[in-house]
């Protein structure tokens, strides 16, 4: 069942961020990570949500930190759906020993808290780009493991699995042909929650301390150092929290839409 | 029901061990020497030689590990490299006001969510109404939340002191009033959480046949809503709660941040910025622990609330 307002509302916001954050260039007035001597101003004609304690625009650090929040979010979830998938597919489509070797390692990683685990193995690697979307990636994937596998469990038992193992089709045949094609959309919802998780977490870490190093324009770490200034200028951090907020709920909204 | 815990518990053991030592093993190979960490920048040669050999550090990694696992059993968790404090002195105090913050919340958020939701009467305008709170409490990061709530009651209305924490000793009134928003914090994305497991289950039993039989019978709805649909849909709302405590063992990390509580997820988030070791690892066994002792408790208390689940 397509519950249609939360897709439509879901889709809007993904597509203006993709906008937002395609076009940043052309809409940030000002050079992301250009620091000026006018440090902390308040919103003004000039700089409508102000300037940071660097003296830069925060409007353009909020334009350009989109692009960091979606590659951050896409690229951890596309981690997760990589590892996670053939592995809940396989659990799911073969059973037996597979499964049970692989079950209780997906629901013991499930229970762990994600935001803990994820700050241990950020602080082990070290805060980069690309290490936030393996560490994200790898922290979801068991959640994308045990969808995928629950879906692959029920699919198996249809006639038409067993009309294909009949035909003679070799289990990978049989997975990519017929198991995936009919759990793909349950899995795309799937990811657009994902997408929505490794949002907030990956927000949270720079929240903490732990995200993308500076001078890189980042909501999370954007809210970190605005929130000291929260009396003088409460945009400073509220305005990148909002952004974040709205992110997370633009994905999830498109992922529950789907049933 | 003695030996089913029993049971469950010598099965958690391995577990246990795997994750500690998965975790120790990467962390000393990757956090680079404790000795060079516990130094500085001015380390010397001899220095590093002088406190392996006193800590053991030059020691291979599993006798270390088993060194350390043998302590941690007698409650010995080291020293903080950063405080030279014992780590059980720096952790035990957290531990009740992460406690205290985490109970309120999640006892709140599952009453609300439970209570919420079963109400019988202006649906039309409750359901819509709880749906937004779902969505908002499980989409607005905690630190959001968090500081949206202090720029309003603290900042502008001044109503609420913004930060920190005082005990329980020093007043009532005080403590709670440090309480209110942090726990409002932690709460909404529970609440939404629960809510939107309890619906699920909600559905499916509303289907049932009992459900007709009550009604039939006369039983107003309120009956029907608090007497036998609420304890027949509240089971997975029950497992949620367990597992969420067990999680919050390791502090609410961003919520205890916003708000400075001396909580255990601060003190996480201190450990891991300074790479203290020893107290990084005590929390973290401790949020393995209490993960795998909930979720046993969990599957006791389904006993107690619905006596046609056995344990074996």
């Amino acid at each position: 069942m397509l519950k249609n307002w939360r897709f439509l509302a879901g889709a809007a916001i993904v597509i203006t961020l993709i906008a937002v954050a395609a076009a940043a260039s052309i809409l940030a007035p000002y050079e992301p990570n250009k620091s000026s001597i006018l440090l902390l101003q308040a919103p003004s004609a000039r700089h409508w949500l102000g300037t940071d304690e660097l003296g830069r625009d925060i409007l353009s650090r909020l334009i350009y930190g989109a692009r960091t929040s979606l590659v951050i979010g896409i690229g951890a979830a596309l981690v997760a759906l990589l590892i996670g998938a053939p592995i809940g597919l396989c659990a799911g489509y073969f059973r037996g020993r597979v499964d049970l070797l692989i079950v209780p390692v997906i629901d013991l990683f499930v229970a762990l808290p994600a935001l803990i685990l994820a700050l241990i193995i950020t602080v082990m690697v070290g805060p980069s780009y690309k290490n936030l979307i393996l560490v994200l990636g790898f922290v979801m994937w068991p959640t994308m493991a045990r969808l995928v596998r629950g879906q692959a469990l029920a699919v198996r038992e249809a006639t038409f699995i067993e009309a294909a193992v009949a035909a003679g089709g070799t289990s990978a045949w049989i997975i990519r042909r017929h198991v995936w094609p009919n759990i793909m959309r349950i899995v795309a919802a799937q990811f657009a929650i994902a997408v929505s998780l490794a949002t907030i977490t990956a927000a949270s870490l720079s929240f903490l301390g732990l995200g993308i190093p500076p001078p890189t324009a980042d909501w999370g770490g954007m809210v970190r150092s605005g929130f000291e200034f929260l009396a003088l200028n409460p945009a400073m951090s509220l305005a990148p929290g909002a952004a974040t907020a709205i992110t997370v709920m633009g994905f999830y909204l498109g992922g529950s839409a789907v049933e | 029901m003695l030996s089913f815990i029993i049971h469950r518990l010598l099965l958690a053991i391995p577990t246990i061990l795997a994750i500690t030592a998965l975790l120790f093993f990467s962390v000393t190979t990757l956090l680079g020497s404790p000795a060079t960490m516990m130094l500085g920048e001015n380390a010397t040669p001899e220095g590093i030689a002088d406190l392996n050999a006193r800590y053991g550090f030059d020691r291979p990694a599993h006798v270390q590990y088993v060194d350390w696992l043998m302590r941690a059993l007698h409650g010995d968790f080291g020293r903080s490299f950063a405080t030279q404090q014992a780590v059980a002195r720096a952790v035990l105090p957290a531990i009740p006001v992460t406690l205290e913050l985490a109970l309120w919340s999640i006892l709140i958020a599952g009453t609300l969510a439970v209570v919420l939701n079963s109400v019988p009467i202006g649906r039309r305008a409750i359901v819509p109404a709880i749906t937004g709170l779902n969505i908002l409490g499980i989409t607005v990061p905690n630190f959001m939340l968090g500081i949206s709530l202090i720029f309003l009651f603290a900042v502008t209305l001044g109503w609420l002191p913004s930060t920190g924490w005082v005990p329980w000793s020093e007043g009532a009134a005080a403590h709670m009033k440090h309480l209110i928003m942090p726990v409002a914090t932690l709460s909404a994305y529970y609440f939404g959480a629960f809510s939107m497991v309890f619906r699920a289950e909600q559905r499916d039993v509303y289907l049932k046949l009992y459900i007709q039989v009550a009604r039939s019978k006369g039983l107003s709805e309120w009956k029907v809503a608090f007497k036998h649909a609420m304890p027949n849909a509240v089971l997975p709302v029950v497992t949620f709660m367990g597992l969420a405590m067990g999680q919050l063992m390791g502090g609410a990390v961003v919520t205890e941040t916003v708000f400075s509580m001396p909580g255990v997820g601060r003190l996480f988030v201190a450990s891991i910025a300074a790479h203290d070791f020893p107290v990084m690892l005590a929390i973290s066994m401790m949020v393995v622990v209490a993960v795998v002792v909930m979720n046993i408790l969990t599957d006791f208390v389904y006993t107690l609330i619905n006596p046609q689940i056995r344990l074996e």
